[in-house]
């Protein structure tokens, strides 16, 4: 019972993870039909970004409440006008060209991202400050659960819920709907198109920016190429709730972090990746366009 | 009757057939693994540029190929002859089997299933299911190839059989294109709801793609293995198999010389600047990015209008 | 068997509680040209397209020669001898207008599975065959200027000319005309009228949606009326004119050029 609820939490704190950075490639999606592969690669950015912030801004060790706010405002602010840039350069020219030519276009992002990072901040593994966070530690009846692990998740529950309430309530929020759902149409109520995709991306890109800084305090180590392995999952769990649907990469985020907390706990970490592709082959054969995603009939 | 396509491509077949003539032996094997990286590229064409299906796990079809072979031989003492059938065999056995309940997957969805499959895969090499596939070492002391008390042994006999396994596949693909097969698959591309309303059977011809392209993948992988005289998993995982999806778009999918020059651009040109070590990959995904926006179709695109010349007679 | 090849009856169709189709029954005579007409939204493609079986209607039967197909496969329709085209033109666009055609012979190809790998002789005679019969249709429907052209650079007129020409090269027995007029000018409209009567002269049953009441009365042996998904009156040209039912419904909407 002791494994099952210490899996839990962690489950849940990696699916936070997975979570936010999903929903930068289910928004992307949504409104371009793109799979922005690129965006795996911004998170692990993001990391590193926030490294040079923190030592830019406060030297080696200093805590306090200040500080992290800075280093992740700063952060977000960087990442978001990358992703901008990105759009900018590397997608806008592409969206009446063929799907998967933009697709090609990503991935050379996503090495052009990667490689620059690796040439800026060297092929070595960097450390994260041990001291962003306190260490405080809290046992509550055998569970283990850190300071860290707290503020991932009820900072991404925030940021969730807030997004949702943005999406839903706003203007803006409408607005995107719309575009999702029909650009030209969208366009002729008056809608700036380029206005919304911009905004997407700074969404998006902010989101992965504070998964980058989480899994940088989570797991302290940050190498310049984990942004595949992170943004291959956050991928499969935005597929899993169905890709484009916002709550569904929501959902699909928090799925995945737990399926693997618990595959990892009791059967095996040889085999994990193996367990959560036939999870997503499986829930795929039985809900083609994943949990949420809806199934739309072709107009004839 | 001879038009420039066909000059370039005699122009071509001679350069590549004097070509161990002149390089050395660093060089011979570029090319030796270029002939066999275009192979392997025209035949995930097959199932991308021609079915149209979102393939991203082409790599899997390709290290198949190359275990069947390295298995058969390094644990079962099989000579190399014995294990091409079933290095073609194996491949496309795997693929009907997993990619004949997710064919009807829409288009991105299908594309993270079949990267699915490619990590699987990886991971069954990695963990050395039952002792056979070595572990992430691989295995190694692949044999040559023997036939009759000769050994095609040294690097130029690779090359060559290379070459000829390339001839094989354009054959294959040419008569492809020219055949209801190649056309169907084209129609489900394009559009699948009318190619089903002109009574093609859309399951039946994107599986018949992929069991097609799995086939000639394998035998790329068998001759790679030899090529090496070892395997190990890391020559057939995702961003192998992100290699093989670029090329066919970068170069033109569904264009024969344009999966060629792909090939060329994606693999021959980053070894010719092995010295700009670190800031290679850099430049390359600018290139990827700039060639997207400059030909969206891919460097040397697909052109329709292959039809006979009796019906062209009355065009203007 | 009767004297009637395709007997839809009590069909239904309902999209997310929405019915589109209510209980619509027709039957259709061998060799007959089939009218159906109805304001816009009343759900005539939506019956086109339970009939070639791209959707499945909940309710009914659908009989083709006594056989329920109600729910088959597209292609396994397409394969009975029931071709169609589209209202909104769905060829495709980057392939030449013969590869297009060549697309109607998929089912008449006598192609083996091997054949995509290795050409035989009798592959060679049916290859052949095939191109020969959609050089016949390009004569037929004044195509033959246009063979290498990729059909999506062709005007509206033509590309619906190709369209008829790939349903017509499968050899169908019920071949769905929907809206062939739609974006015709009177000249297209008049060679039309006259293409679709010598398709008839070939032994062709044709049901066909047209808002051109001069071509569809002038056309057509029997017609149906449909409003909201149902039927609301049917009969010989001359009967449907004047029906009261029918004028008060062509009345009652506002436009008359465009299908849902």
């Amino acid at each position: 019972m002791d494994i099952f609820l210490q899996q839990m939490v962690n489950g849940l704190t990696i699916g936070s993870l997975y979570a936010l950075v999903a929903l930068g490639y289910t928004m992307v999606y949504g409104v371009m039909r793109l799979i922005n592969f690129a965006h795996g690669d911004l998170v692990a950015f993001s990391a590193f970004i926030g490294l040079s912030v923190y030592a830019q801004i406060f030297g080696e060790s200093v805590t306090s409440l200040i500080a992290v706010i800075t280093v992740f405002v700063f952060t977000a602010a960087i990442v978001a006008f990358v992703g901008v840039l990105l759009e900018r350069l590397a997608y806008r020219p592409l969206r009446t060209a063929p799907r998967l030519s933009a697709v090609v276009s990503a991935l050379g992002a996503g090495l052009v991202i990667q490689n620059s990072v690796m040439l800026i901040w060297g092929p070595n593994m960097k450390i994260f400050p041990s001291n962003l966070f306190p260490a405080t530690i809290w046992e509550i009846g055998g569970i283990v659960i850190t300071f860290t692990q707290v503020m991932i998740l009820g900072l991404s529950s925030v940021l969730m819920v807030g997004l949702y309430f943005f999406i839903h309530q706003t203007k803006i929020g409408t607005a995107i709907r719309a575009v999702a759902i029909d650009q030209d149409a969208a366009k002729l109520m008056g809608i700036n198109v380029n206005r919304i995709v911009m905004i997407i991306f700074i969404i998006g890109s902010s989101l992965g920016a504070v998964a980058g800084l989480f899994i940088g305090t989570y797991y302290r180590g940050v190498t310049f190429d984990m942004g595949w392995m992170y943004g291959l999952n956050a991928f499969v769990a935005a597929i899993m709730g169905g890709i484009g649907n916002i709550p569904g990469a929501m959902l699909g985020g928090l799925l995945l972090g737990l399926f693997n907390a618990m595959i990892t706990g009791y059967i095996s970490t040889q085999w994990a990746e193996t367990f959560t592709f036939v999870l997503l082959i499986a829930i795929l054969v039985f809900r083609p366009t994943g949990i949420l995603g809806e199934t739309v009939a072709e107009k004839v | 009757m001879m038009n420039k396509t066909s000059l370039i491509a005699i122009a071509l077949l001679v350069f590549m057939g004097f070509f161990p003539l002149f390089v050395d032996s660093a060089w011979l094997a570029v090319g030796t693994t270029f002939l066999v990286f275009s192979v392997v590229a025209l035949s995930q064409d097959i199932i991308l540029g021609r079915a149209g299906v979102f393939h991203m796990g082409h790599a899997m079809f390709f290290g198949l190929g190359a275990y069947t072979t390295a298995i058969l031989n390094v644990n079962f003492g099989l000579p190399i002859l014995a294990t091409w059938a079933p290095a073609v065999l194996v491949p496309m056995l795997v693929a009907f089997v997993m990619v004949a309940p997710i064919i009807h997957l829409r288009g991105d969805y299908l594309l993270v299933a079949t990267i699915g499959f490619n990590i699987i895969f990886i991971q069954v090499l990695e963990n050395d299911i039952f002792g056979l596939t070595g572990g992430p070492n691989g295995l190694f002391g692949i044999d040559v190839v023997r036939v009759l008390g000769f050994d095609f042994s040294s690097q130029t006999h690779m090359y060559y059989m290379a070459f000829i396994l390339l001839g094989i596949t354009l054959f294959i693909m040419r008569n492809l294109d020219k055949s209801k097969f190649g056309r169907a698959m084209f129609y489900i591309h394009k559009d699948e709801i009318a190619a089903q309303s002109m009574g093609i059977n859309v399951r039946y011809f994107k599986l018949y793609a992929f069991i097609l392209g799995a086939g000639i993948a394998g035998a790329a992988g068998s001759m790679f293995s030899v090529q090496y005289s070892a395997v190990s998993p890391e020559a057939f995982n995702v961003t192998q198999s992100i290699m093989f999806f670029t090329i066919v778009l970068v170069g033109g999918s569904a264009s024969l010389p344009g999966v060629l020059i792909g090939t060329f651009v994606m693999f021959v040109l980053p070894e010719m600047f092995r010295e700009f070590e670190t800031a290679r990959y850099l430049v390359f995904g600018v290139a990827m990015i700039l060639t997207m926006i400059l030909r969206p179709r891919g460097i040397w695109p697909v052109r329709f209008g292959n039809i006979p010349d009796f019906l062209k007679k009355g065009v203007k | 068997m009767s004297e009637y090849i395709l007997e839809i009856s009590h069909v239904s169709k309902y999209f997310q509680g929405l019915v589109a189709i209510n209980d619509l029954s027709m039957k259709v005579k061998k060799g007959q040209i089939y009218g159906i007409i109805g304001p816009n939204g009343a759900g005539k493609t939506t019956l086109f397209n339970c009939i070639t079986g791209i959707y499945r209607p909940e309710i009914g039967q659908i009989l083709w020669k006594g056989k329920d197909i109600k729910g088959s496969n597209p292609y396994k329709i397409a394969e009975l001898g029931i071709l169609r085209t589209f209202q909104t033109i769905r060829l495709f666009a980057e392939m030449s207008v013969a590869e297009n055609i060549m697309s109607g012979r998929h089912i008449k190809s006598k192609q083996r599975w091997y054949n995509g790998v290795i050409p035989t002789p009798a592959y060679v005679r049916d290859e052949k065959a095939n191109w020969e019969k959609v050089g016949e249709l390009m004569d037929f429907f004044n195509l033959t200027e246009y063979a290498t052209i990729p059909a999506g650079d062709l005007s509206y007129g033509i590309q619906r000319r190709i369209e008829m020409a790939r349903a017509l090269a499968a050899e169908p027995e019920l071949l769905i005309l929907d809206e062939p007029a739609a974006g015709l000018n009177e000249n297209e409209t008049l060679e039309l009228t006259q293409t679709i009567r010598k398709i008839q002269e070939m032994g062709v049953t044709i049901m066909m949606i047209e808002h051109d009441m001069e071509m569809v009365m002038s056309l057509s042996e029997y017609i149906t009326v449909i409003n909201f998904g149902a039927k609301i009156s049917e009969g010989v040209p001359s009967f449907v004119q004047d029906d009261p039912v029918v004028i008060e419904a062509y009345i009652g909407s506002d436009e008359e050029d465009e299908d849902e």
